[in-house]
């Protein structure tokens, strides 16, 4: 019955409704209506293909276009890529981990600042800071001395907007590893690092009385860490533990910072100081690192603030070319997907010989034919794309959470591309068997062979 | 024999009267092998490319003595000697450290003694403004992290005077080097006159490697070097190979999934077309049964043709994918990827079960009830 | 001698529908049978049933002495292709198969393929030089020609025919009712569905259904010559 109304909307035969033509028109109809009654699995078949097709090509979409962003999260894993540092601070002076200036020399900075670091601009990027302020402590009075590192691990920051933000060195450098757990904030415990604990015989539980200058701190061992750096050869503690023992109360000397950033490209790497206003708010809302830096400078005042390349550099490249693949590996699913779709369009299309060979018997053009195939392919299409946009989500979520174990962002806009693509498969699957149906002889068809 | 050949002619006859629909279904499990195959390879080499690249991040292999007091401890002589003689390909590169406490005039500052060809194997960020420096100089020359020249006031070209204990020493500045890392507050020479300058000659504080490889065929060097080296921490960067694990196996199960969508949907095309065969069939299937054939011959038929089908698509598919595979290595990699043999037995075994399994429809057709097809719709 | 086909109080119901109801009637080896009634009075699910291409809901059916009404598909399909000649209205022949190879398709459904002899069948019935034509280039008599050979070649026991020449013009239609007499006259057994009258006057006895149940079963008037 759709199939009627459909039929007479598009108008086919009007303008000839003469007495006689009027009977030809109705049994025209009638008869056609018929015959696409008949087998209505056949359509919900092409529907079901089209649907399943158009998940798969939603799904594959939604993973790409997230990729480039769980990627960047992944690389995070790398610790942090940005340092910051007193401006006017003089030269570390390290040997076999042991910072050998003077604790009075040098610049401070205030760690009461550090949660205007997470106003800036791209403030949702910066996945997490550490400062750090290195001691030289004895352990026995009069002993030798060791390096006390203070610092945060998971550290409450007062932000200016009156929320809190969490942080310290689980986002820096994720991949120490900790026999133990981690001191807790504010508390008098300390890690030892492995190879000073396996020196002086430290393990978890044991108290160390560290002392420099006039402060003293008992610190429990709370975990052994290994980092594979100068930290294996420190105790680390709490950065207010350091601070009182340094004499510094409030301050740090440097920062760590995990940002997520976007690789840098040629446009990145010019100065800001030349670029156009134009260009420079496409630089400024770009989360480049050197933006991040600016970023950061701007908020906290004296600091020097640079790329760790190794990791920066590092990551950019190696996202870039990952992205690359990607993309390659998304086209050749959509590609995949469309040759899919098409097959069974035209599979489905090629077994209405006998209706076109009907239509034509009555003296339906060609184009009418078509025109009423093209517009059922589409409806059919669209009744598919939006199933198909459906199921390509759930997909995608699930594909998302087994791939990187968290869910991709959504992105709304493709669900007229889905749409789109869908159409547009559906309608070149089913052009080429209508071209090579509608130059048969309807005869052959009509007879039944 | 006659019956073979019978079988044979019937089969024949049968392909062809289906060209079109079987044309579909060929279509669509090439494209899936094609396009299965292509990523296959991509992928087997893409981790081998991509390791390469985490290479590029410097060192993943530490030596370095077992810490006895806080004085930095030195390795014995020899060191570099006993890495090399391991001969292995994998190690890409070693640099030997040596660091020493200097004074430029009033000034501390540390010296770091190297081999420079290897470090600039290992350490592809550092940018240097200026020159690098190769073997081949015979000047006594430096490079200067980027924090020490702004202290020490140093351009290239500048000369700088290093003393440590009784010796001294006078460098000119090469190059002054970026790195934002620890190198930036450090000068940099080659080993050996850092050696002389302290006194220490055949020692170094640590030594770097760059071990190429999968994470496995890493750990194995490792393993090698420590018993090749008696005494010596050998410790993995761990910074570098967790980050490196998890990229790549995120990148294996994207391309494991996606190959497995894509033969999702090479089955979908199949089921389609043989769906549609199964109607065209259905007719002639009655009429058999009628007659007297049993279903075992008429799903074997059924069986051998859906195989080939998928035989041949998958060969078909495998070279379209070669091809495929050479384009993409050579857009993401800019190198031609070269396939690997193992593919081609994977992506026809996989063509060859989607055909079948697509073929379902045929199957169910030997439940066809020959009463109800014969009597004519 | 023992009745070649025996059917006894033969039911077959779809549901609440009784296509036949308690049918019985015997046939002996060598007689022509019309199976006639208007549509829907149970013909075809008749012949259907003795052909093996159906199962009865009740009743008893023996063909040579083979009881078939609960043979298993494995069974049955042997009887089918060593006891039986089925010919069909819309003839179904394989359109990709030559009709030689139409032939050679029921030998190989039986034992061994052999188209020498497959090819004497076709001339038998006059299509020695059609051997190689595919269905589409023969006519409608042809095909059912061929048909009628393909349902010879085996030497069945029972030769069955569904309304043989109702897609046939006149002309074709004399000559496969000449055929079919011919075969009587050779000693085969026939069973014939029709709804013509001139059809069923030629058989040697006409069993009548009407609603699923045997109406009478008759001796055609008519003298034959």
């Amino acid at each position: 019955m759709r199939k009627i109304r459909l039929l007479s909307r598009r108008g086919f035969l009007r303008g000839r409704a003469t007495g006689s033509n009027q009977g030809h028109q109705t049994m025209f109809f009638r008869i056609v209506s018929d015959s696409f009654a008949r087998k209505p699995r056949r359509k919900a078949l092409t529907a079901a293909a089209l649907a399943l097709g158009m998940a798969v090509a939603t799904a594959t979409l939604e993973v790409a276009l997230d990729v480039g962003d769980r990627l960047a999260h992944e690389f995070r894993s790398l610790g942090a890529n940005l340092l910051v540092t007193p401006a006017s601070d003089t030269l570390p002076l390290e040997i076999g981990g042991i910072d050998y200036r003077p604790v009075d020399s040098g610049a401070y900075l205030p760690s009461g600042e550090l949660g205007k670091l997470k106003t800036i601009f791209w403030r949702n990027n910066i996945v997490g800071f550490a400062p750090f302020l290195d001691v030289p402590v004895a352990i026995a009075p009069g002993g030798p001395t060791e390096q006390l590192i203070g610092t945060w691990y998971s550290h409450a920051v007062a932000v200016p907007d009156g929320s809190k933000f969490v942080t310290g060195v689980s986002a820096t450098d994720p991949w120490w590893h900790v026999d133990g757990r981690w001191f807790s904030d504010g508390a008098e415990e300390a890690l030892a690092g492995s190879s000073l604990a396996q020196r002086l015989n430290l393990h978890v539980g044991s108290s160390v009385k560290v002392n420099a200058g006039a402060h003293a701190h008992a610190l429990t061992i709370t975990g052994i860490v290994s980092t594979g750096g100068r930290e294996d050869n420190a105790i680390l503690a709490p950065l207010e533990i350091a601070q009182d023992l340094a004499g510094h109360p409030g301050q740090y000397r440097r920062l760590l910072v995990s940002a997520l950033t976007k690789p840098a490209d040629a446009f990145s790497e010019r100065d800001p100081r030349t670029m156009t206003p134009a260009d420079y708010d496409r630089w400024y809302c770009s989360p480049y690192i050197s933006s991040i830096s600016l970023q950061m400078q701007q908020q906290l005042p004296g600091v020097e603030v640079r790329a760790i390349r190794q990791v920066a550099e590092g990551e950019g490249r190696i996202l870039t070319r990952v992205g690359g693949l990607m993309w390659l590996v998304t086209i050749a699913a959509l590609f995949a997907a469309a040759l899919a779709v098409g097959a069974t369009s035209a599979t489905t299309v090629l077994e209405r010989r006998a209706e076109i060979g009907l239509m034509k018997a009555l003296g339906a053009s060609y184009r009418a034919v078509s025109a009423f195939f093209i517009a059922e392919q589409l409806l059919l299409a669209l009744a598919g794309g939006v199933l198909g946009y459906a199921l390509g989500v759930v997909l995608a979520r699930a594909l998302g959470i087994e791939i990187f174990g968290v869910a991709p962002a959504l992105r709304w806009i493709l669900f007229p591309i889905v749409l789109l693509l869908a159409g547009m498969v559906a309608l070149a699957g089913s052009l080429v068997p209508l071209g090579r149906a509608s130059r048969v002889d309807p005869a052959p068809v009509l007879r039944g062979e | 024999m006659a019956t073979r050949s019978m079988f044979l002619r019937i089969l024949w006859k049968l392909l062809g009267a289906s060209r079109g629909r079987l044309a579909v279904a060929l279509v669509a499990l090439t494209s899936g092998a094609a396009v299965s195959s292509a990523l296959l390879n991509v992928n087997l080499d893409a981790e081998r490319k991509l390791t390469q690249e985490f290479r590029t991040l410097g060192a993943n292999v530490v030596v370095a003595p077992p810490s006895t007091g806080s004085d930095a401890a030195l390795t014995g002589a020899g060191v570099m000697d006993s890495i090399a003689g391991l001969q292995s390909p994998r190690i890409v590169a070693a640099a030997p450290y040596l660091y020493v406490a200097a004074n430029s005039g009033t000034q501390p500052v540390i010296l770091a003694g190297t081999w420079f060809d290897q470090v600039a194997k290992m350490n592809s960020w550092w940018k240097v403004d200026g020159n690098w420096i190769t073997s081949q100089d015979s000047h006594l020359q430096c490079i200067v992290g980027r924090d020490a020249a702004r202290q020490l006031n140093l351009l290239p070209g500048s000369s700088i005077e290093l003393r440590s204990g009784e010796h001294t020493v006078s460098l000119m500045v090469a190059g002054i080097v970026t790195t934002g890392g620890a190198e930036d507050s450090q000068i940099f020479t080659d080993l050996d006159i850092a050696q002389n300058l302290a006194g220490l000659s055949g020692r170094v504080t640590l030594v770097q490697l760059s071990v190429s490889g999968t994470p496995p065929e890493i750990e194995d060097v490792t393993k090698r070097l420590a018993g090749a080296l008696p005494g010596l921490d050998v410790r993995p960067v761990r910074q570098i190979a967790a980050a490196e694990g998890i990229i790549l196996g995120r990148i294996r199960g994207l391309i494991f999934w996606t190959i497995m969508l894509i033969l999702a949907l090479s089955m979908l095309g199949v089921l389609a077309s043989m769906a549609a065969l199964a109607m065209d069939r259905s007719r002639d299937v009655g009429l058999m049964k009628a007659m007297g054939g049993s279903v075992q011959r008429i799903m074997r038929l059924f069986l051998v043709e859906a195989g080939a089908l998928g035989a041949l698509g998958g060969t078909i598919g495998f070279l379209v994918g070669v091809v495929l595979a050479r384009w993409m290595g050579g857009r993401v990699f800019g190198v031609a990827i070269s396939p690997r043999p193992v593919v081609f037995p994977v992506t026809i075994i996989l063509t060859v079960a989607v055909a079948l399994v697509g073929a379902l429809p045929l199957r169910l057709l030997g439940r066809v009830r020959p009463a109800e097809i014969l009597r004519g719709e | 001698m023992a009745p070649l086909v025996q059917v006894e109080h033969l039911e077959k119901r779809f549901g609440e529908v009784r296509a036949l109801d308690r049918v019985s009637f015997d046939v002996d080896s060598g007689e022509w049978i019309a199976i006639m009634g208007p549509s829907g009075s149970g013909k075809t699910t008749l012949i259907n049933i003795l052909g093996g291409l159906e199962h009865p809901t009740a009743g008893r059916v023996a063909v040579d002495g083979m009881e078939i009404a609960n043979l298993g598909e494995r069974e049955l399909t042997r009887y089918r292709s060593d006891k039986i000649g089925f010919v069909f209205q819309q003839f179904h022949l394989v359109p990709y198969l030559s009709a030689v190879e139409n032939v050679m398709l029921a030998q190989y459904f039986h034992s061994i393929t052999d188209e020498e002899e497959a090819a004497e069948s076709l001339r038998r019935v006059g299509l020695g030089d059609r051997l190689d034509h595919v269905p589409a280039q023969l006519s409608g008599g042809e095909q059912q020609r061929v048909a009628i050979a393909r349902a010879l070649i085996n030497h069945p026991k029972l030769i069955l025919a569904d309304e043989p020449t109702g897609n046939l013009d006149e002309a074709n239609e004399v000559v496969i009712l000449n055929l079919l007499r011919d075969l009587h006259d050779s000693g085969h057994t026939i069973l014939v569905v029709t709804h013509s009258q001139v059809i069923g006057n030629m058989a040697d006895r006409r069993v009548e259904l009407e609603h699923g149940r045997l109406a009478r079963i008759s001796t055609p008037s008519v003298a034959k010559e």
